[in-house]
């Protein structure tokens, strides 16, 4: 009986050792596993929802094979070093028209709504910029715009938004001016969900790349040509001559608002058009420090001009002496008001065909008004922009020279159909 | 008793069925799971056509010999497929690391990757079939390698739930529950290669239960998601949600051990089959 209880003892014994070293066996395994999630990123741990999780892995795990370059680019990105998850910006937003990707349910369009979900600020200063409606109205007039984008529009831009299309994109037909015109000013496309304009246009997609939007060629993408001639200018400006020589050293991927001149000691479109440099202000509204309608055939002030002048200037104060900033603008407003001018000039050719009855109301159907049309859209705005930018040869060959001689045709060709219009 | 007498005495034949009925099973699995890719590489049919053909051939050997697994035919048939299968679920762990793991070595990328524990199920019912044939099925030798076998799959199943809600960032608490199981399994089964006695045995085979249990929890939350998923068919919820087969590996692995220590419980009374 007691030889039976110490066996009974020891074999209890000893099944506690086993179960203790069964158990100790299991965790470790299990504390493996807990040090070892926890070694994961952040991204892949600690998100709101478990689609954003499974979207870092997920989404790549086709992609890599079906669109590989748009997995690179993410990956290099800011969004994915700050923890952005694909799903983070492809999932639908309010009012946005969705769709099932393999038991994700995905926004159909991304448009700048998904991005104003993290930038608010952003996309308001964005909105109620001259890249957003009025963009898209000047090809397309107020399609596809909702009354409230229509209201909001017109209360940023008064006559801008509610507008009929550019008779020219009439006249090209849809199939131009949707690859052609469209190509630009869809940057300003009023979305069905209600938001306004494509943020990608200047970030790009799946880089969503600040240094992106930092490269004047991004620009002038858009910003180029004889009727916008931005970039062409920038680039035999000093200003972008220093660029293409220093752009090594500069750090275009610093952070909005800890840029400084340290990091871009040398100007690109976005230093001065947006940037906070050295604790300014950064905005997206392209339009915040225009002081004048360089667009326009006359160029007058905008509203605002003393304010929008004076945040330019504040830029300019970074590199240069507040002398030579003065000096600058003093010889600007100086070639503007040449060229409005000259620019008046071809108009009171115009005006007085017209009121001779020498040519029909309808725009562009006789070559003198493609003539006109060239002479203040492409080398009036030439002359202005070339001024405001630094641009000496814009100013005076590709400017004031061709207006020289664009005004002496048009007087040619007016003296020629009234003499055709008197007869023998 | 009597239960687990006749369970022993039949070892080889249960095993037998046990293999066949996997392979027949992974043809499904493997579909499921490939889809997911579209089988978008040729060599993802592979594992598909493999276990066709091993549940077809093993099926018409074993029939021929009567459920006998070291009969004429079912042992070489058997033999050759079990050979194939370990090469198979060999190759399958490289092509499923291989799918992104290998291209960056990151903690990520092996989450993220292809489940690549999951091929060597192949490796696991291979070298089944093989000690099924090699392995005397008198004595003690039996029942330690189908433990061991059913040892290595709970290892694989820790892996697998480890890496798969993983990918779901352990989002619900319950996601640990399959791991601390497979874990708690995995320890015991391990102990047990060494402790064949009676006492212990008794914890394992509670320990087995509890794999049972969680495998047929996890089963009705997979089936649960799946059935509400986003996708527009049931079939593309069961291909890209969650994988709703995987936790009756629990019960599948469970009950392999539980055969296994059946047999080592059994040696000390010498009941054993000869087939």
């Amino acid at each position: 009986m007691k030889f039976d209880m110490q066996l009974r003892a020891r074999l209890a014994a000893m099944t506690f050792q086993s179960a203790f070293l069964a158990l100790a066996i299991g965790g470790a395994l299990l504390l493996g596993a807990v040090l070892l999630n926890q070694a994961r990123p952040p991204s892949d741990t600690s998100q709101p929802a478990p689609e954003l999780v499974r979207a870092i892995g997920r989404c790549a795990q086709c992609h890599r094979d079906e669109t590989p370059a748009v997995v690179h680019q993410f990956e290099r990105s800011e969004h994915s070093r700050s923890n952005v998850t694909c799903f983070d910006c492809h999932q639908p937003g309010d009012g946005q028209e969705s769709f099932d990707h393999y038991n994700f349910r995905l926004a159909r369009d991304v448009t700048s709504l998904n991005c104003r979900g993290c930038h608010r600020t952003e996309y308001e200063q964005f909105a109620r910029s001259r890249h957003a409606l009025p963009a898209w109205a000047a090809v397309s007039g107020p399609e596809g715009m909702t009354p409230e984008q229509i209201a909001f529009g017109e209360r940023h831009h008064p006559g801008a938004v509610d507008r009929p299309p550019n008779p020219l994109a009439r006249l090209e037909g849809a199939a131009a001016t949707q690859t052609g015109c469209l190509g630009c000013h869809q940057i300003g496309k009023p979305n069905a969900d209600g938001s306004i304009g494509s943020c990608t246009e200047c970030h790009s997609r799946h880089s969503t790349s600040i240094e992106l939007a930092r490269e004047p060629q991004t620009c002038g993408h858009c910003h180029m040509g004889p009727d916008h001639a931005q970039i062409e200018i920038y680039n035999e400006s000093k200003h972008g001559v220093l660029f293409a020589t220093q752009r090594s050293s500069l750090n275009l991927r610093a952070e909005p608002k800890l840029l400084t001149t340290a990091d871009m000691p040398v100007p690109t479109c976005a230093t001065c058009h947006l940037s906070g440099l050295d604790g300014l202000k950064v905005t997206h509204d392209t339009t915040e420090r225009l002081s004048y309608w360089l667009f326009d055939p006359v160029s007058e002030r905008r509203p605002g001009y003393a304010r929008a002048q004076a945040e330019m200037q504040e830029t300019c104060l970074r590199c240069h002496a507040s002398s030579s900033v003065k000096r600058f603008y003093e010889e600007a407003e100086a070639v503007l008001a040449a060229t409005n001018e000259r620019v008046r000039a071809g108009q009171e050719v115009m005006a007085g065909l017209r009121a001779e009855g020498l040519l029909t109301e309808d725009p562009f159907d006789e070559p003198v008004e493609f003539l006109y049309f060239d002479y203040w859209h492409y080398f009036g705005r030439t002359a202005k922009h070339g001024a405001f930018m630094g641009g000496a040869d814009f100013v005076q060959w590709h400017g004031n020279y061709e207006l020289l001689v664009h005004l002496a045709e048009l007087k040619e060709i007016a003296r020629e159909l009234r003499d055709r219009h008197a007869g023998p | 008793m009597r239960v687990l007498s006749w369970v022993a005495s039949r070892r080889a034949r249960l095993l037998e069925g046990f293999v066949l009925g996997n392979f027949a099973f992974l043809v499904l699995d493997v579909y499921l799971a490939h889809s997911v890719n579209s089988f978008r590489h040729d060599a993802e049919w592979i594992p598909l056509a493999f276990s066709v053909a091993a549940t077809a051939l093993l099926g018409v050997a074993l029939a021929r010999d009567r459920w006998a697994a070291r009969g004429p035919w079912a042992h070489r048939v058997g033999l050759v497929i079990g050979l194939g299968s370990v090469a198979l679920g060999v190759a399958g762990v490289g092509y499923h690391l291989q799918s992104q793991f290998f291209s960056q070595l990151t903690i990520r990328s092996l989450v993220y990757t292809a489940p690549f524990a999951a091929p060597l199920a192949y490796c696991g019912l291979g070298f089944l079939l093989l000690v099924n044939r090699m392995v005397p099925q008198q004595g003690d030798e039996w029942g330690r390698w189908v433990v061991f076998f059913a040892l290595g799959g709970f290892f694989g199943v820790f892996v697998l739930a480890l890496c798969d809600h993983a990918q779901n960032g352990f989002f619900y608490p319950s996601e640990w529950w399959p791991v601390i199981s497979s874990a708690l399994a995995g320890g015991f089964l391990a102990v047990s290669l060494f402790d064949r006695r009676p006492p212990f045995l008794r914890i394992c085979f509670g320990v087995l239960s509890l794999q049972a249990a969680v495998g047929l929890a996890g089963f009705y939350f997979h089936l649960a998601a799946d059935v509400n998923g986003l996708s527009a068919s049931l079939f593309e919820n069961f291909v890209h949600g969650a994988p709703v087969f995987a936790p009756l590996l629990f019960v599948d692995l469970g009950l392999l051990a539980a055969m296994g220590l059946v047999a080592a419980a059994n040696d000390t009374s010498n009941h054993g089959e000869t087939a």
